[in-house]
């Protein structure tokens, strides 16, 4: 009872949509910022083992390449192999980031704060946005408890991580529809997504920089591009 | 031939291979999302069954990933365990993808080694 | 490792044209290093001759499958349970592995999808240089580092020949000469006297197949 008044406290209230809301944006970026120094300090610019350049090899006279038929690339990425987690992840991913930055509430409340603001979704888009979410959130929770190779590897970790980037995502929902008391609602969403910013740098979560960082820049058999870094 | 000889695990030793290499080591680790799309990569997975203990990740978070998380203080048994893990269920063929980028045949290399640098490796006579 | 280059198409499609039931066989050794045939390429591969025979109308079954190393008998058991199905096999490992599964299913045309190319290194992620030719009788002590029988074109062991041009050679003047770069190297280490020496010409021993036993293990086959 004590927690649920703590939860619901004005004190709480106020701290989690004042300070708290500019610390975990200051670990955010800040955590981010020396993570990706980090990053590049680990590594050194790679120098090219193959300085000759090239020769450029004639096609041979006979029509070979002609012949050669046109496969489909994407069949040999990730994506072949795995459409509905790829196309899910991607979802999960796009929504995770522009929801929030384009939604209405959010941006009421910067426009109040520091008046200014970016432009916003129609609330009904940002409303079917977290729906697609919570589906594509589900359907991780799923694979990782029911597909024999995920639980194989998946700790308690993995766990809190799907918690942490679920839970504003999901009070959220629930707060704008008041389900349940609003304000536990509206404070635990403001909590949990402030939890969320902050953990993003120092948990697995950096895999959102580290993901351009090593297709990117790193030079390895998998690089998008030339890239230009090496460990 | 190879007799392998049994001598105490040098832990200090261990420790200091895995600072040498921390930074990369510490990165992949602590990035891996345990998404499991490393898994199709892997040939040895795809020829038996599909079972998780060739998935690359599986093979790095449990050889590398372990010694790391105990810093280096890990015993003969743990480290015989890895060594089956880093030679018997990898070939070190160096095919796998990850969606990051992690380098996981380097991490499977270092495993092996420390592993070797302990005295335990396969012996081929088993 | 050894390191090889897949064969054309054209090569690969003529070679299967009799044959309707296709196992296509990777090895996860070297070539699967040297981005050549481990099970990427072999998926890679079917892929490409599937889509040749749908636009030619041509029904054929291929199939792929990749092992350890093709040059171990005991990871070519295998595929005991596997090829009985097939009326051919293509092996995308090096000449080795193609012979030794040729030799284990006698009855069955085993066909290269790679030609094995060169004992070599890795120079960039998918450049891969020669380094040397297995003739047995490595000279690498006394040329400092630098094979003559791989780098120079003559293979000549007692320095140079009279088209050597201001450290290229002869034959293009991308390719630097051998025999200069040795030079170079040992004059750098203090060891020209070991050029000086005459070396024997090489009694070529990759006339005949060579077997080789190492020394432990002699016991047990003699």
């Amino acid at each position: 009872m004590e927690i649920l008044n703590l939860i619901t406290s004005d004190l709480l209230y106020d701290l989690a949509r004042g300070p708290l809301v500019w610390i975990s944006f200051l670990i955010l970026i800040l955590g981010t910022i020396y993570r990706t120094v980090k990053l590049f300090s680990f590594t050194r610019k790679k120098k090219n083992a193959w300085p000759v350049s090239l020769p450029k090899k004639k096609a041979p006279d006979g029509d070979t390449d002609k012949s050669a038929p046109l496969i489909p690339k994407w069949k040999f990425t990730v994506f072949g192999a795995h459409p509905v987690m790829i196309s899910v992840s991607t979802v999960f991913h796009v929504i995770l980031f522009i929801a929030p930055i384009f939604l209405l509430a959010h941006n009421i409340m910067l426009d109040e704060a520091v008046g200014f603001s970016l432009c916003s979704f129609p609330e009904k888009v940002t409303d079917y946005m977290t729906i697609v979410f919570l589906v594509c959130g589900l359907f991780f929770l799923l694979r990782r408890i029911f597909i024999a190779r995920v639980r194989a590897i998946s700790s308690v970790y993995d766990y809190i991580i799907w918690c942490i980037t679920v839970a504003p995502f999901l009070t959220g929902f629930l707060s704008y529809y008041q389900v349940f008391d609003y304000k536990t609602m509206i404070i635990l969403h403001m909590l949990s997504g402030e939890l969320m910013l902050a953990a993003a740098p120092f948990t697995k979560i950096f895999h959102m920089v580290f993901f351009f960082f090593g297709r990117f820049v790193l030079v390895t058999q998998h690089t998008i591009g030339k890239g230009s870094r090496t460990w | 031939m190879n007799e392998q000889k049994i001598v105490e695990i040098d832990t200090v030793k261990i420790k200091k291979r895995l600072k040498q290499r921390k930074a990369k080591m510490k990165m992949s680790l602590s990035v891996c999302a345990r998404c499991t799309l490393c898994a199709d990569s892997c040939f040895l997975f795809n020829n038996n069954n599909k079972d998780p203990k060739y998935m690359p990740s599986y093979k790095f978070i449990n050889s590398i990933g372990r010694i790391y998380k105990r810093r280096g203080k890990v015993d003969r048994a743990a480290l015989e365990k890895i060594r089956e893990i880093v030679w018997k269920d990898c070939v070190l063929c160096t095919r796998c993808y990850c969606p990051f980028g992690i380098d996981i045949p380097d991490m499977i290399a270092f495993a092996r080694s420390i592993c070797r640098e302990q005295g335990v490796y396969p012996t081929f006579e088993d | 490792m050894v390191k090889g280059q897949r064969k054309p198409i054209d090569e690969i499609t003529g070679a299967l044209e009799k044959y309707s039931n296709v196992l296509n066989i990777g090895c996860g050794g070297c070539v699967s290093v040297c981005l050549a045939g481990g099970q990427k390429e072999v998926n890679l591969l079917n892929a490409e001759l599937e889509s040749i025979y749908k636009q030619n109308n041509i029904s054929k079954k291929i199939e792929g499958f990749t092992v350890e190393r093709q040059c171990n008998m005991q990871y070519l058991d295998e595929l005991d349970d596997i090829a009985g199905g097939y009326d051919c096999l293509m092996s995308m490992a090096c000449g080795a592995g193609v012979q030794y599964l040729a030799e284990k299913f006698p009855g069955k045309p085993v066909f290269p999808a790679i030609n094995t190319v060169a004992i070599g290194i890795d120079r960039e992620i998918g450049i891969y240089e020669e380094k040397c030719r297995a003739c047995g009788e490595c000279v690498l002590g006394y040329t400092g580092g630098i094979c003559p029988v791989t780098r120079c074109a003559k293979g000549l062991f007692n320095g140079p020949c009279g088209g050597t041009n201001k450290g290229k050679c002869e034959i293009s003047n991308d390719i630097s000469c051998a025999w200069q770069d040795i030079y170079e190297r040992l004059k750098g280490q203090n060891r020209l006297d070991d050029i000086l020496k005459i070396k024997e010409p090489m009694e070529w021993k990759n006339q005949t197949q060579r077997t080789i036993i190492q020394e432990p293990y002699m016991k047990r086959y003699t």
